[in-house]
């Protein structure tokens, strides 16, 4: 979206891609790829938020219309929430959302969701590696 | 015209007998203007302003969120209810907004106004009455609570507000064009006609209706789901959306609102209606429902009865997550 304070992403230059991570699960996978040194885009910001089921639909319209190229939404597996049921309202959610999205002209490439527990360093890597590169692939709009 | 004649006679009739037996303080309906084409709200506190109650093709607007403005009221209140009033009662009754015994509820069902939104209406009839006006087709007689006996209040001493009201003569040309393909379509018609755009197009489009949004919350004010004290676009500080007029920040709080309503949404259109700007929003909540219908696979229509569950409240272990 077309919003003055837009600061690092000009043309061409690299996407912006948040990334909100539930504490117990995907924040700590984060920092376990951290401490093992793994490497991945510098593009991602990690918010760390209680559990994927604090994510409001408005983080995600407000990330957008700051300028972020692309949101991502982790938590812990289904049936491993903290919060016991956290991402299962989650999921419900975030499926709508999606719709809500692309019914408003937002690429649904541009959003995602996975669940990655607290000892998968590899695969939070892998993730926000593929995201970024899809998000790199659809340019800034 | 004749049976809208009739209609209205019973509703007057009604209206008068509640108010001559203290039955309620006032019944909320319709009344006419000085355009023949329109009709207003009417709180008819006597039975002289039973009298200037109307029934047309015009009656639009959806009344049941002035239930709201008395829901701590000590007092019952009569209200013409069709099928979009007493579903918007039902949401109300779920929501823990009003009491069911404060409300009478005069059953109404309703052969379609004149209104783009009520061309798309699959549910007419009144779900929840105390009496039903007159029959539909396919519709019980009788239903509802039986067991009305309404709270009868002491306070119920109604001050005469005068004989009737001083109505503008009926009949005026208004030369406004309102809707006029009511011509019967699908449910979902407004989202319909944006799904088949391209997403650029699609994005185009939404941001042409909020660059015309000038975001004066008349879209939450009049909606039945919108029941919070409290809403985050009143606060002083910024929050999620800036409060200068762009259209992105109108989008966040379009998309915010429908989203807020989205599992909750009665299909009623009033957030439509009261647009001072004309904007085709009811396709947001439209899409949400559409949306909710092809991930459970079932039906999804809101304020059927007051005691549902709706689907961002719940779970099940078994929901889809094809995102993953």
């Amino acid at each position: 979206m077309d919003v003055a304070n837009r600061t690092n992403t000009a043309a061409g230059g690299e996407p912006k891609i948040l990334a909100f991570c539930c504490n117990w699960c995907t924040y700590t996978g984060a920092d376990l790829a951290g401490l093992n040194r793994m490497k991945y885009p510098a593009n991602v910001r990690v918010v760390r938020v209680p559990c994927s089921g604090r994510v409001n639909p408005q983080f995600i319209l407000r990330a957008f219309a700051r300028g972020a190229d692309g949101v991502v939404v982790c938590g812990c597996h289904p049936g491993d929430c903290h919060y016991a049921t956290g991402n299962f309202f989650t999921r419900r959610r975030f499926m709508l959302m999606r719709g809500l999205l692309e019914f408003n002209g937002i690429d649904p490439r541009r959003f995602h969701a996975r669940w990655i527990s607290g000892s998968e360093a590899a695969k939070f890597r892998d993730f926000v590696s593929e995201v970024c590169a899809i998000v790199k692939g659809l340019g800034h709009e | 015209m004749n049976n809208f004649s009739q209609q209205q006679q019973k509703i007057r009739s009604a209206a008068s007998r509640l108010l001559a037996d203290g039955t309620v303080r006032f019944v909320i309906g319709w009344a006419p203007t000085r355009f023949a084409e329109r009709t207003t709200v009417l709180f008819a506190h006597t039975e002289a302003e039973a009298q200037a109650l109307v029934w047309n093709a015009h009656c639009t607007a959806a009344l049941g969120k002035y239930l709201l403005d008395h829901r701590l009221a000590d007092y019952a209140v009569g209200i013409v209810a069709r099928g979009c009033e007493s579903r918007m009662i039902n949401r109300l009754l779920t929501d823990h907004q009003i009491w069911r015994e404060r409300v009478y509820i005069l059953g109404a069902p309703c052969p379609g106004m004149d209104a783009e939104r009520c061309a798309g209406c699959r549910e007419r009839a009144p779900v929840v009455w105390d009496e039903l006006l007159w029959d539909a087709d396919g519709m019980p007689e009788t239903g509802g609570r039986q067991d009305a006996a309404p709270t009868n209040l002491d306070e119920a001493t109604i001050a005469d507000v005068g004989a009737g009201l001083a109505l503008p003569a009926v009949g005026a040309a208004c030369s406004r064009p309102l809707d006029t393909d009511t011509s019967l379509r699908s449910r979902f018609f407004r989202a319909e006609a944006v799904e088949g755009l391209s997403a650029a197009e699609k994005f185009s489009y939404w941001d042409e209706v909020y660059a015309k949004c000038i975001r004066c919350y008349a879209c939450r004010q009049a909606c039945p789901v919108c029941s919070c004290r409290a809403c985050y676009v009143d606060m002083d500080r910024q929050g999620f959306q800036g409060k200068q007029h762009s259209a992105a920040d109108n989008r966040v709080f379009g998309v915010t609102r429908a989203f807020h309503v989205a599992d909750r949404c009665v299909e009623c259109g009033e957030c439509e209606r009261v647009c001072p700007m004309g904007l085709p929003i009811l396709g947001q909540t439209q899409k949400l429902i559409k949306e909710i219908e092809a991930l459970t696979g079932e039906a999804y229509v809101q304020g059927m009865d007051a005691e549902e569950e709706n689907f961002l409240g719940a779970f099940d272990l078994d929901d889809k997550d094809d995102f993953l």
